[in-house]
């Protein structure tokens, strides 16, 4: 067990570990930074593919990109592993953090984690943690959306990293093996940056500032629809997947304005990102403020305005527009 | 820098957690700071009691020889068919017949038990299901 350990709470599950795994390791990077080096910020909407009968919206990247991406963009050498046996798994584990005394990150599920609030357990397979430990048959866990450590008996926490589904994790476990000396970050935050700017101004109608006029639009259709639970289980579906998992509010906005403004450290054009920084963050509140009128339409739904609603998230988009088309040339 | 509204409302389905997002400080500064948003809250809830009520929408069709209780379990799982189909390593047309009493009155124990397992009951729970 690590006895020095020092938990800390984060906006977000993936960006959270990675960033205290790598602090821990001797290498200090922030939660934004971790999230924006990765180019994880991301807009998709893929009204074909259905959870729970309900589409597809995502505010970010695939589960994993960060953790996936880490290691080129930083030169880092990170130690990765899933496993088939499920007894080799938590034999392996317990040595890392018994007798080797590592800090090491997980993939699980969220529903069949014991600590977790139980309105908050639905079958989502890409959450992730830490163990810095063990005691008996618990494992000693760092859950970064949490405000403090918590423990999970072995068999819990063993059914949440093999739990089957989207994502599956297969026991996935990670910790970095090595860190660079010397790190080049003005160029790979710039590299990083216009990445993220590409994909947030691709053409592909799906995805970027492109896909949230695609669901703006499709809240416009919504208009006609007479039932009304599909409504309301569609708008508050959306306010989820912006703000309820762990996204730091406003769909993971405020997380990547925060990393702009540290990137005005590494010596690139702080004029631009100031202006992107406050753009984002512009959006991320507009974000927001079309969160609660969805929750205010699905509250009472004859009151619900759907051209009103699908401007809010217009504006969004054009906001994030402009702020990519300045980062695209930075 | 324009500041960032940090919501601090009631989020019951939290149990008395408070979550952190970044918000900016009175110099601009980005930190993360414990907020609790009732947007959220009503968010959460109406997920929950979508399959609440769909518990209970179930139960009718069971009582009716519509639906199995293999469905009623489900719901109460918080699974859908494709998270279902895929714990019980089964064909997703293959479970979706299973969610129907007549074609789950059929079924014999090896089946049943892979379903069991899945939503962590006992098998009788399944076979002598009391509404």
């Amino acid at each position: 067990m690590i006895n020095d350990f020092s938990h800390s709470q984060f906006a977000h599950c993936e960006s959270g570990v990675v960033s205290t795994l790598l602090t821990h390791y001797g290498l200090k990077v922030s939660e934004p930074m971790a999230f924006g080096i990765t180019s994880t910020l991301s807009f998709v909407f893929i009204p074909i593919v259905k959870l729970n009968n309900m589409p597809l919206i995502a505010y970010r990247d695939l589960p994993k990109n960060i953790v996936k991406n880490i290691e080129k963009i930083l030169g880092v050498k990170v130690f990765k592993k899933q496993y088939k046996d499920i007894l080799e798994a938590n034999l392996e584990l317990t040595k890392l953090v018994e007798e080797e005394k590592k800090l090491v990150g997980l993939q699980t599920s969220v529903f069949y984690l014991p600590y977790m609030p139980e309105n908050m357990r639905f079958h989502f397979n890409a959450h992730n943690l830490l163990v810095y430990g063990k005691e008996g048959k618990n494992y000693k866990v760092s859950d970064p959306v949490f405000e403090d450590v918590v423990e999970c008996n072995e068999k819990d926490l063993t059914k949440a990293r093999f739990a089957k589904g989207v994502f599956a994790p297969k026991g996935f476990i990670y910790y970095p093996t090595f860190i660079p000396k010397d790190i080049d970050f003005t160029s790979i935050l710039k590299k990083a940056i216009k990445k993220n700017a590409k994909s947030m101004l691709t053409p592909f109608p799906y995805a970027g500032v492109k896909g949230m006029r695609k669901l703006a639009k499709a809240i416009e259709k919504l208009e006609n629809r007479k039932d009304e639970r599909y409504l309301k289980n569609y708008l508050t579906h959306i306010v989820r997947m912006q703000e309820e998992i762990g996204t730091g509010g406003g769909g993971f906005r405020f997380l990547y304005a925060a990393f702009l403004q540290e990137a005005k450290a590494f010596d690139l054009d702080n004029d631009k990102l100031q202006k992107a920084s406050e753009l984002i963050t512009e959006s991320g509140d507009t974000l927001r403020y079309f969160a609660l009128k969805c929750v205010e339409s699905a509250k009472k739904i004859d009151k619900f305005n759907a051209n009103e609603i699908s401007e809010i998230l217009r504006k969004a988009s054009t906001l994030e527009e402009e702020a990519f088309r300045i980062l695209k040339t930075i | 820098m324009k500041k960032i509204d940090i919501p601090q409302e009631n989020n019951s389905t939290l149990n008395g957690q408070r979550k952190v997002m970044y918000g900016t400080n009175e110099n601009g500064e980005f930190q993360r700071i414990n907020y609790a948003s009732s947007v959220e809250e009503f968010a959460t809830i109406t997920a929950v009691e979508e399959y609440q009520e769909l518990e209970k929408e179930c139960l009718k069709e069971i009582e009716n020889d519509i639906s199995s209780p293999i469905k009623y379990f489900m719901y109460k799982n918080r699974m859908d068919l494709p998270t279902l189909s895929s714990v019980v390593d089964m064909f997703s047309f293959r479970v979706k017949r299973h969610l129907k009493m007549k074609h789950f009155k059929k079924l014999n124990d090896k089946i049943l038990k892979k379903y069991a397992n899945a939503f962590n009951i006992e098998i009788e729970k399944l076979k002598d299901f009391k509404i």
